[in-house]
């Protein structure tokens, strides 16, 4: 660990592949969430306690968030966009607790992320639309629209990569910067900062990244609801 | 002499390490340098952590809400459904309470009717005993009437009666016989020729028994004239004939018997013609 602070250290190697303490920490993060899921979901009653009163209300929350909308595809979204929330929540919040670093102030981990929303765009576009269909739109309205499109699919990737990576790692350097200066205990109003834009960040992230999959799933149906009203008129 | 390295403060490193991280973040080296092993190993994470969660946490906790949504979708239908029927029963109790109230409506119009009727009948009734009663009433009061008038006649016929008994006993007299006489010869001169008849048949066989009697002595002319009307009247010769006789109880006039026949014309007679008919009456 040679300067893992803000720069996400080697742990170790296997073969080729290097273990970062990034990927520690979201192994870490995804066990807690494996057991805490399955503890929480062994005995769910009718009658709830507030623990299964607070899960249930997570749940539905996320569910009217994506009912919001894209009503028609809650069901489709729900898994990977919760995961978005609740991964993103646990891992910006992560970096409060003493000796662990956040892995969203790695780069790499949410270049990840934005990778999987990208593709995951697409994913759902094509599923419920077709390949051909889904192509189509980046076609609208105009075909000279396509270039901008697809420096559009791309800059809103790296965006939210960058955006998420430099809000998390700028926090965590203005702690150390503080500390550095300050001196101890002196980066706490900075941390309960952390907490605010922690969750913001989550927010925002998991929000864009649904609208980004709502507006691949709905641009088709969109174009399709305006050639109607056309055809109405 | 043994020197020992001076102790580096714990702090001394972490200090250095930050100085060294910021330097290398300011100059943009390591810090947006992508690790790919990170980046795959990254997605493949998340693409785990969604497996999971979706089976461990997102399937039975929807599960969970959609049976507690279902339980509370059942008891709300049969809520409903109970309402529906408490509603159906509530019209149902209503309507039957309203045709209850027709019927004792109708039943009590029925029997206000019969009552009337009764009433009627009963009234006509009591009308038709009180008329009965009345007439009973109002007859009996006649018949009482009568009675008392009836009494009072008999009782005004007596006394009057008494009365001319006392009057024409006092005031009876000769004078007062002869006129009763000449009243009779008048009267016996215009009987009927039926009477006339009989009369003939009764006293003209047996002249004998012809009897006067008179409350006063009679005068010889007085006789003559008598006879004399009897003859003419019977057409029999009845002088010297007759026997004469005086009653004091006649007070005046005479009476003639002749045969079956009694002719009267005298005041006792008469009176007691007179008392005869209010016992009569």
């Amino acid at each position: 660990m040679e300067n893992g602070v803000i720069i996400a250290d080697v742990v170790f190697q296997l073969g080729p592949i290097q273990i970062t303490n990034t990927v520690v920490t979201t192994w870490v993060i995804m066990g807690a969430i494996a057991v805490f899921s399955w503890l929480l979901t062994r005995r769910l009653q009718i009658q709830p306690g507030w623990v299964q009163t607070a899960a249930e209300g997570v749940v539905s929350t996320i569910e009217e968030s994506i009912r919001g909308i894209a009503p028609r595809y809650v069901d489709h979204l729900l898994p990977f966009v919760g995961t978005l929330w609740l991964f993103l929540i646990i891992a910006n919040l992560s970096g409060l607790i003493p000796g662990v670093h956040s892995p969203t102030r790695d780069l790499s981990a949410t270049s990840a992320l934005a990778i999987l929303v990208f593709l995951s765009v697409h994913w759902f576009g094509i599923r419920t639309q077709g390949v051909k269909s889904y192509l189509r739109h980046y076609l609208k309205p105009s075909p000279i629209m396509l270039p901008f499109h697809i420096i559009s699919e791309i800059t809103r990737t790296i965006a939210l990569a960058v955006r998420l990576f430099g809000n998390m790692m700028s926090l965590e350097m203005t702690a150390l910067l503080i500390l550095l200066v300050a001196g101890f205990l002196a980066p706490i109003p900075i941390l309960m900062l952390h907490i605010i834009e922690a969750l913001v960040q989550a927010y925002i992230f998991g929000l864009l990244a649904l609208i980004y999959v709502a507006g691949g799933l709905q641009s088709q149906q969109l174009t399709q609801q305006k050639h109607n009203e056309k055809t109405e008129e | 002499m043994l020197t020992l390295p001076p102790n580096p403060h714990p702090f001394d490193s972490f200090t250095a390490s930050i100085e060294t991280t910021v330097e290398k973040a300011y100059t943009g080296d390591t810090i947006l340098e992508l690790n790919w092993s990170t980046f795959i190993l990254e997605i493949i994470n998340f693409l785990i952590l969604i497996w999971i969660l979706k089976h461990f946490f997102y399937k039975p906790v929807l599960d969970v809400i959609a049976r507690r949504r279902a339980g509370i979708e059942k008891t709300i239908e049969e809520a409903s459904s109970l309402h529906s029927e408490a509603e159906a029963l509530q019209k149902q109790y209503e309507s039957r309470l309203t045709e209850w109230h027709q019927e004792r409506q109708a039943a009590r119009k029925v029997l206000e009717e019969e009552i009337q009727g009764e009433r009627e009948r009963q009234m006509s009734a009591l009308q038709t005993t009180l008329e009965e009663e009345r007439k009973k009433s109002r007859f009996a009061a006649q018949r009482q009437l009568q009675a008392s008038q009836l009494q009072n006649e008999k009782t005004a016929l007596r006394q009057g009666a008494q009365f001319a008994t006392k009057l024409l006993s006092a005031v009876s007299c000769p004078e007062l016989e002869n006129r009763l006489i000449d009243l009779f010869l008048a009267d016996f001169s215009s009987l009927s020729a039926e009477h006339l008849s009989k009369l003939q048949d009764a006293a003209g066989n047996s002249p004998e028994h012809i009897l006067i009697t008179s409350a006063h002595p009679l005068e010889s002319n007085r006789r003559q004239s008598l006879e004399h009307a009897l003859s003419r009247i019977l057409s029999v010769n009845v002088n010297g004939h007759v026997r004469y006789k005086q009653d004091k109880a006649l007070l005046a006039g005479i009476r003639i018997n002749a045969g079956a026949w009694i002719l009267r014309a005298n005041l006792l007679d008469e009176l007691k013609g007179f008392t005869d008919f209010a016992h009569e009456i």
